[in-house]
């Protein structure tokens, strides 16, 4: 238990290109671990909206809403693991869906680490001070690109460039996939629509 | 059927009550409103009502045509200018008519204006007028005499064939006169007492963004030719206050900075430290009706650091503090009452607010509502710092609007300076000023954890003895463990 939810989590963020080795090989990477972080990093950014000092929490109250940050967590992180995928399948990449997921995943935890405590932190602090707490995000959320990007070279086994190619072409496919998305969304409405005044056309005929 | 003749009467008194009781307070024909912390526009109860239109016809001396400006001084005299008939119209403190300027004597000739579009009244009761089409500024005494002219200036930095048109014209405590011109790009005109030109003030900087380079640098000779230029926009109007700084109102849409208050020395000094910028609308539509920033006709200084900017675009009025926060903001177009049609300058009678209209050839007064005047004298007290007051005052503003952000900013400035940093922080939060509450916040932390810091350690070394103890005796338990399974023991 606390093998997997901790230890070797927390293993795999200071030691990537091991831990992200042993996560594959190894088979010591867990589903469910991953989507907990996921989960995790959605519950601190509600937290950090809600509960962040008031010199650094520059959200209006009006506008929070919890939904929104799991809908706007969840898709995206679904959207690049469906991309990263379908990009990777194309160039050779070894990686199962599943793997990238857990990948994606456990990159996530520097997040997690860094956002709760500042939350609380923040809440201590002066305007001079609030410098740290920028800083501390910046580096959660480099760190969380570094251990994703180290993530998905072990997961495919690709060279450190190919791995920023295929990430480059990740992004272009998210964007694509959100504008076919669109698309389909809105052609549907229509059609939706067409068959709705059609049908009240008939009823109203009668 | 007794019950219903009961019930009958009580029908026709209380539809009687309705027309013998007058209305509370008639409802004013325009919204009032600031921007909160957000940049949304939130409502207030209005700050003025507007109390009586005065017009040429309720005055007994025929229409006005075309009147351009308005000054009141401190004692209250009004001065029309009258602009289409040529004549300055006097009115006494009860807002009658005391006398009427229509031409003065100019070296034993009748002289007249034609078409003075500015109008000012010294502290020595001095009458200067901008005589736009003569292309002079006449000065007059109180009885109506000429003082002096001034006209064609002359000087090295001047063109040869320049013409001089003034169009506003204000005058400090040393009889500096500052001439806003029309078609003088450079600055606002400053002439002494010998009416002699002295040069520019409030120069504006004219900064091309770098589109506007990279745009210029691909474009042709034709093109650039048809481009605008890139000259500066001309002031619109000019006040001064007690002290003698010259406040500036420009039509520069572009500008975050339309209005200026200049030191002697011709420095833009106006202090922005509201959330907004100092331009009046900071959310407007940008194309359509009623689109783009508000463009200043008119600015006014009404003491207590306030000043209040005509929006000749929207018709609307705007009134700062000495910091540069918005206080109210109300008026509007229309036909009503209070609601105006072409404003052209706004003015001060007392504790009133006098508006000159051109195009419907009146002056509407407002009469400050509870509100108003309570914000007002609040601004006004910690203006002087008199904080105790404004604390006072400001609470009762509260009590008539919660949401008003400036209020809880004034409030928790003064506890500021009393050292009640707790609650000091509670208001600053309350007026979403990020930097006064740090300040607060800053001498909290400090008092509190001066005043803990014997609690904090001892709780530490507690903690460091404990761990300490818990440590020895698992050795010592460990050991004794150990020494029994050897058969020592």
């Amino acid at each position: 238990m606390k093998q997997d939810f901790l230890k070797f989590p927390l293993h795999l963020i200071v030691r990537p290109f091991d831990g992200f080795w042993d996560m594959k090989y190894e088979g010591k990477g867990k589903m469910k671990v991953s989507l907990l972080i996921l989960l995790a990093v959605i519950l601190t950014t509600i937290l950090q909206k809600q509960f962040a000092g008031f010199l650094v929490n520059m959200v209006d109250p009006r506008s929070l809403n919890s939904l929104d940050d799991l809908e706007f967590t969840i898709l995206p992180f679904l959207l690049f693991c469906v991309a990263n995928w379908s990009i990777t399948t194309l160039m050779e990449g070894e990686g199962k869906f599943k793997e990238i997921v857990m990948a994606t995943g456990y990159a996530l935890l520097p997040i997690v680490l860094i956002n709760l405590p500042m939350t609380l932190i923040s809440r201590f602090m002066t305007q001079e001070e609030t410098a740290f707490y920028y800083l501390l995000n910046s580096i959660a959320t480099v760190w969380f690109v570094i251990l994703l990007f180290v993530g998905i070279m072990t997961v495919h086994q690709y060279t450190p460039a190919k791995t920023v190619l295929t990430m480059a072409l990740t992004v272009i496919a998210m964007g694509f996939v959100v504008f076919i998305a669109t698309l389909a969304f809105s052609l549907g409405s229509q059609i939706y629509w067409f068959i709705y005044d059609v049908y009240r056309e008939i009823i109203f005929r009668t | 059927m007794h019950i219903k003749r009961v019930l009958l009467l009580v029908a026709i008194v209380s539809l009687m009550a309705s027309f013998v009781i007058p209305r509370a307070s008639a409802a004013a024909p325009y919204e009032a409103y600031n921007y909160d912390y957000y940049g949304d526009s939130a409502p207030l109860p209005a700050p003025y009502l507007p109390d009586v239109a005065i017009t040429g016809k309720s005055l007994g001396i025929g229409d006005f045509k075309d009147p351009n400006d308005l000054f009141v001084t401190p004692e209250s005299t009004t001065y029309i200018l009258d602009s289409g008939n040529a004549r300055i119209v006097v009115l006494d403190k009860d807002l009658k008519v005391e006398r009427v300027i229509k031409t003065f004597k100019n070296n034993g000739k009748e002289d007249g204006f034609s078409a003075p579009e500015g109008l000012f009244v010294s502290d020595k009761h001095e009458l200067y007028v901008a005589d736009t089409e003569n292309g002079r500024v006449v000065v007059l005494s109180d009885k109506g005499d000429l003082i002096r002219i001034i006209s064609n200036p002359k000087s090295d930095i001047l063109p040869a064939d320049f013409k001089f048109v003034p169009l506003k014209v204000t005058v400090d405590q040393a009889d500096r006169v500052f001439v806003v011109a029309r078609g003088v790009f450079e600055g606002i005109m400053q002439f002494d007492d010998k009416n002699t030109f002295m040069g520019y003030v409030g120069t504006i900087n004219v900064a091309p963004s770098i589109w506007d380079r990279l745009w210029k640098s691909l474009s042709t000779k034709a093109q650039k030719a048809q481009m605008q230029l890139f000259i500066p926009t001309e002031f619109s109007n000019v006040d001064i206050d007690r002290k003698g700084f010259v406040y500036a109102t420009a039509i520069d849409i572009s500008s975050d900075t339309p209005i200026k208050r200049l030191n002697p020395s011709g420095d833009d000094v106006l202090k922005r430290l509201g959330y907004w910028a100092v331009r009046g609308d900071v959310r407007f539509r940008m194309f359509g009706n009623n689109s783009g920033p508000s463009m200043f006709t008119d600015i006014k200084v009404i003491g207590g650091g306030m000043y209040v900017a005509l929006d000749s675009n929207r018709a609307r009025l705007f009134t700062y503090n000495d910091e540069g926060d918005l206080l109210y903001a109300f008026g509007g177009r229309g036909n009503q009452l209070g609601v105006f049609n072409t404003p052209v300058a706004v003015e001060q009678i007392g504790d009133k607010l006098a508006v000159l209209d051109r195009g419907k050839n009146n002056i509407v007064v407002f009469r400050t509502t509870k509100f108003g005047s309570l914000v007002r004298q609040a601004t006004t007290e910690h203006y002087n710092g008199n904080d105790d007051v404004a604390v006072k005052l400001w609470g009762d503003v509260l009590r008539l609007n919660t949401n008003y952000e400036i209020a809880y900013l004034g409030i928790g400035k003064s506890l500021l300076m009393q050292k009640d940093n707790k609650k000091a922080m509670e208001y600053f939060k309350l007026g979403m000023s990020r930097k006064n509450y740090s300040v607060a916040y800053k001498r909290y932390r400090r008092d509190e954890l001066k005043e803990q810091f014997g609690t904090f350690m001892t709780i530490v070394f507690t903690l460091i003895i404990a761990f300490i103890l818990y440590r020895i005796t698992r050795i010592v338990l460990r050991r004794r463990a150990v020494k029994r399974e050897a058969g020592l023991s």
